[in-house]
């Protein structure tokens, strides 16, 4: 509990007169867009620098600007989760990290640093994996703000925090802040989970990610890109065999390098650089301090005024574009029935009657509303197959030939899970 | 980089990227080497120390600008050590709010200058204003009415002097300006892709369609016929039976599309698929975009400039014009970039090679009518990104507010972002003799509704807007100032580079809402 927080030794708050004076503007009064049920002055005060315990997921772009934004506005006890340590390429974004810290977690820096720089505020870091904590983990938290760089973890936490919705419980909805950004494109939304929208009711919005056919890598290189894919996708295993390609090692991104633009030169393709080949097999993204300071600042802001009460928040989501002016868009992103996550409903597939299950498969895996990746499948009587464990895998992968339709009748569920995910996917299969 | 042969290109090995290439490496891919040289040259003014404009200055230093200098006389009170996390709590209390926050920023990136400068703003400003405009660009933030006026004038006398940005913030609203001359990119980074004239095909292009044998070629071959080839061929055949036009009425199009499936050998010739999907191609004609079209009526280009007043943007631009008035096909000069298509390597880099040629052709030709030399590279940037040019031109700061009848207009298309704009107005003015009056809401209304003219009625919105500054005037939320830290440095890091295109008008900021909007632009 923050109220017990020592800092260099002192005994009494860390607090100086006029410290929160800007803040205690807002906390002081309501304004127009305040709701009745705000309670200016010293109780807000206090649940917001003594009570409220708040979770960061992610100590990169968005963690450090997130982090420091949370501090000054007066939030004292803030958790911090990261699994990565820092990089050179962080450097130039990540402000809470220096030269010297190259090499070390993220979590434990950035805590390091808050702490020292805004006094009074016990920031808990965790080294390691959302997937590491538990449910009663995440029930402590009033709010969780993610700054990740990942559509699985995000689709992790907002499960977690779905599933932990109790309707005879109203603590355990845990609003979640979700922030991302892309180079000059970045949004951020409000999520309140079973109430609104949540992550996967939006997955569809995602841009699918750059693939580049197989034979056209293998046998008709036309760009740099291809040449690039064939370095790493045939090549390094056909001769670094079992070597796992590590695609922060600059050993590894030379010699991909140097394959690929030997083979753009036997084909006479230009424009294989350095900075193509790592920006391909790393599926690097271009990223700036500015567009990560702004959705950090926006995610913050909402935190705060969720917390406070103190001014009417988002609803729900606000995306920006600066390449061009600055262009925005704040709108509602609608709840979706058949969410697999938050909503309620079975969604309805129809298919072949001729499909076979590994069909079924390909197509969870790559429809853009669902997008499971190695999803089991059952009945409700049976399953029909399962990824794991190893000898249910073996068991049941002959069905993978059979068609659905000696499976599961007409009108039939299929439960559809995967160990990814802390969600099932309820079917109603037709056929058609 | 001059054009350089095939083989020289792809056998040049680059060396690992060094310390510095490997930091940026994030943002290189955004503005490249250019955008970082010019960053590396800039030197930055901020007048003030304050938690908003130490948030710009963070995420300047941290890319990697050339020198910043805080301009702030003020030492750091109470509140200023609360809420900026460039000052170091408690411990920073009563020392000079600059010093503090040049000392701490300066730690963020040592390939950057900083300096702190504690001298009043308003000295300079009389005594040594050559100081001022010697900076690529400067911000200031809340700066005081009477302050910025001045500041503004001297900085507007000059179209050479540098932009300056006025940044105006109190609680959870906010908005900022930038004040420009002129400002041309070349390097809009445009989603809109260049045309490959298909409608009006080089000769070497239709020589090559023309020469096709469809029913004496390779089935392999058939289905690796690049669909510009497919196309620029279809449409000649077309041309042939139907009075030289291409096809016109929806029947006409539909019979074209369905030829063109009709020429497949067999089902699965993608590329065939993608000659019908890009058909439009052939009936959309090629010609000078409107947005290029309309700055070749810019007033820089007027015959009454001389050579010598103008910059090379315009020279280019004037040769621009020139050459699409002269050219056969009165177009930009052709792209040598192409697309990605269903191809076979062969087929796709001997397109790829008529294209490069006949676009360097087109350069020479372009460059022939340049009255003055310019940089090689400048030339090739420019035609390269000839359909998507910008020139912005600006205003002086406070133009729109002096302009009843613009504000009337802009109140009733743009109300919320408008009433915004205004209540920061009012609050600057009523602070403008006394900076510790915390106004009523009746007086900034009042204050809004003189500056608009009493005759105008305000729009509901101008009840929150009012009622949010009233209740927190002054405000300096650690989350506004982040939040106009990324923005505005952004639009800092577009003015220094050039590339992209920034902020026109005026952009208002609610946080409550979290929405933004740009007015008078």
């Amino acid at each position: 509990m923050a109220t017990g927080v020592h800092v260099n030794g002192a005994a009494t708050s860390s607090d100086w007169q006029d410290r929160y004076y800007h803040v205690d503007q807002i906390l002081d009064r309501p304004g127009p867009r305040t709701d009745p049920s705000f309670l200016a002055g010293d109780e807000v005060k206090d649940f917001l620098r003594n009570k409220c315990k708040i979770l960061v997921i992610g100590a990169g772009g968005l963690g450090c600007e997130i982090l420091a934004n949370l501090a000054l506005t007066g939030f004292k006890d803030i958790h911090l989760i990261d699994m990565d340590t820092i990089d050179i390429s962080n450097l130039n974004r990540q402000f809470l990290f220096r030269p010297a810290d190259v090499g070390r977690p993220k979590a434990i820096v950035a805590a390091e640093y808050v702490m020292k720089r805004v006094p009074g505020v016990e920031v808990t870091p965790y080294y390691g994996k959302i997937q590491d904590k538990g449910d009663d983990y995440y029930l402590q938290f009033n709010l969780v703000i993610c700054g990740l760089d990942s559509v699985e973890a995000r689709r992790w936490i907002n499960a977690t925090l779905v599933n932990l919705v109790d309707p005879e419980n109203p603590e355990s909805l845990k609003p979640l802040i979700d922030g991302g950004t892309e180079g000059f494109k970045g949004q951020a939304r409000v999520i309140l989970p079973t109430v609104s929208s949540c992550y996967e009711c939006s997955l569809d919005m995602l841009n699918k990610p750059t693939t580049f056919p197989i034979c056209t890598i293998a046998n008709t290189p036309r760009l740099p890109e291809h040449c690039i894919e064939w370095a790493s996708v045939l090549e390094w295993p056909r001769v670094r065999g079992d070597e796992k390609l590590d695609t922060d090692d600059p050993e590894h991104i030379g010699w991909l390098y140097s394959i690929a633009a030997a083979r753009a030169k036997e084909f006479k393709i230009e424009g294989v650089t350095w900075s193509l080949t790592q920006g391909v097999v790393k599926n690097v993204i271009p990223a700036i301090a500015s567009t990560n300071a702004i959705i950090a600042a926006s995610c913050c802001n909402e935190a705060f005024k969720i917390a406070t009460s103190s001014a009417a928040y988002l609803n729900n989501y606000f995306m920006l574009i600066g390449t061009e002016g600055v262009y925005s868009y704040t709108f509602e992103h609608e709840k979706r029935d058949h969410c697999p996550v938050c909503g309620g409903e079975a969604l309805e597939m129809s298919i072949s009657r001729d499909w076979t299950v590994e069909q079924l498969i390909e197509l969870l895996t790559e429809k853009q509303n669902i997008q499971i990746k190695k999803p089991s499948l059952a009945t409700p009587e049976k399953p029909i197959y399962f990824q794991q464990p190893p000898q249910l895998e073996e068991a049941t992968r002959p069905n993978l030939e059979k068609k659905v339709s000696e499976l599961v009748p007409d009108g039939g569920e299929v439960v559809v899970t995967a160990s990814t995910l802390p969600f099932s996917l309820s079917l109603i299969i037709t056929y058609m | 980089m001059s054009s350089q042969d095939i083989v020289t290109a792809t056998t040049t090995i680059e060396s690992a990227p060094d310390a510095k290439t490997r930091r940026y490496d994030r943002q290189l891919r955004l503005w490249a080497a250019t955008g970082q040289s010019a960053l590396e040259s800039s030197r930055v003014l901020l007048v003030s120390g304050s938690a908003t404009s130490t948030s710009i200055l963070k995420n300047l230093v941290l890319p990697g600008i050339g020198h910043f200098t805080i301009l702030d006389h003020a030492k750091v009170s109470h509140s200023d050590a609360g809420n900026n996390f460039f000052l170091e709590g408690s411990d920073s209390i009563g020392k000079y709010r600059a010093e503090e926050a040049v000392r701490l920023l300066s730690e963020l990136n040592d390939g950057v200058e900083g300096r702190a400068d504690t001298r009043n703003l308003e000295n300079i400003l009389e005594s040594q204003p050559e100081w001022i405009t010697s900076f690529t660009i400067i911000v200031a933030h809340n700066l005081d009415h009477a302050l910025l006026n001045k500041l503004s004038a001297l900085l507007w006398k000059d179209a050479r002097y540098p932009p300056l940005v006025v940044v105006r913030s109190a609680g959870f609203l906010a908005d900022f300006y930038i004040q420009f001359h002129e400002h041309t990119v070349i390097e809009s980074h445009s989603e809109t892709s260049p045309s490959l004239r298909i409608d009006k095909p080089f000769p070497a292009l239709r020589e090559l369609a023309l020469s096709l044998e469809y029913d004496k070629m390779d089935p392999i071959d058939h289905g690796h016929i690049p669909y510009v080839v497919i196309l620029v061929r279809a449409l000649e055949d077309w041309k042939k039976t139907h009075g030289d036009s291409p096809p016109k009425s929806y029947e006409e199009r539909q019979q074209f599309k369905k030829g063109i499936l009709a020429l497949k050998v067999k089902a699965d010739e993608e590329n065939f698929d993608e000659a019908e999907a890009q058909a439009y191609r052939c009936w959309t004609e090629t010609k000078v975009p409107s947005e290029i079209a309309a700055l070749f009526s810019d007033p820089a280009l007027s015959s009454e400039t001389m050579d010598s007043d103008r910059s090379p943007f315009f020279h280019l631009l004037a040769a621009l014009k020139e050459y699409t008035k002269q050219s056969d096909t009165h177009t930009l000069p052709l792209t040598s970039t192409l697309p990605d298509m269903k191809s076979d390597t062969l087929n796709y880099i001997q397109l790829q090679r008529l294209y490069k040629e006949r676009a360097q052709e087109e350069k020479q030709a372009f460059k022939s009518y340049l009255r003055i030399p310019v940089d090689d590279c400048m030339v090739d940037s420019f035609v390269k990104n000839a359909h998507a040019l910008v020139v912005l031109r600006g205003k002086p700061w406070d133009t729109f507010d002096e302009n009843k009848a613009a504000l009337v207009e802009s109140l009733s298309t743009m109300p919320k972002e408008t009433c915004i704009h205004l209540a920061l107005s009012a609050l600057s003015l009523l602070q403008a003799n006394d900076t510790s009056v915390s106004p009523s809401a009746e007086s900034i209304r009042a204050k809004i509704q003189s500056i608009v003219g009493q005759s105008n009625k305000l729009p509901d919105e101008a009840d929150d807007a009012i009622g949010e500054i009233a209740r927190a005037p002054f405000s300096e939320l650690p989350n506004t100032a982040a939040f106009l830290g990324g923005m505005v440095a952004q639009e800092v890091i577009k003015m220094i580079t050039k590339q992209y295109v920034p902020v026109k008008g005026y952009c208002v900021i609610d946080l409550i809402e979290t929405s933004t909007g740009t007015i008078s632009a």
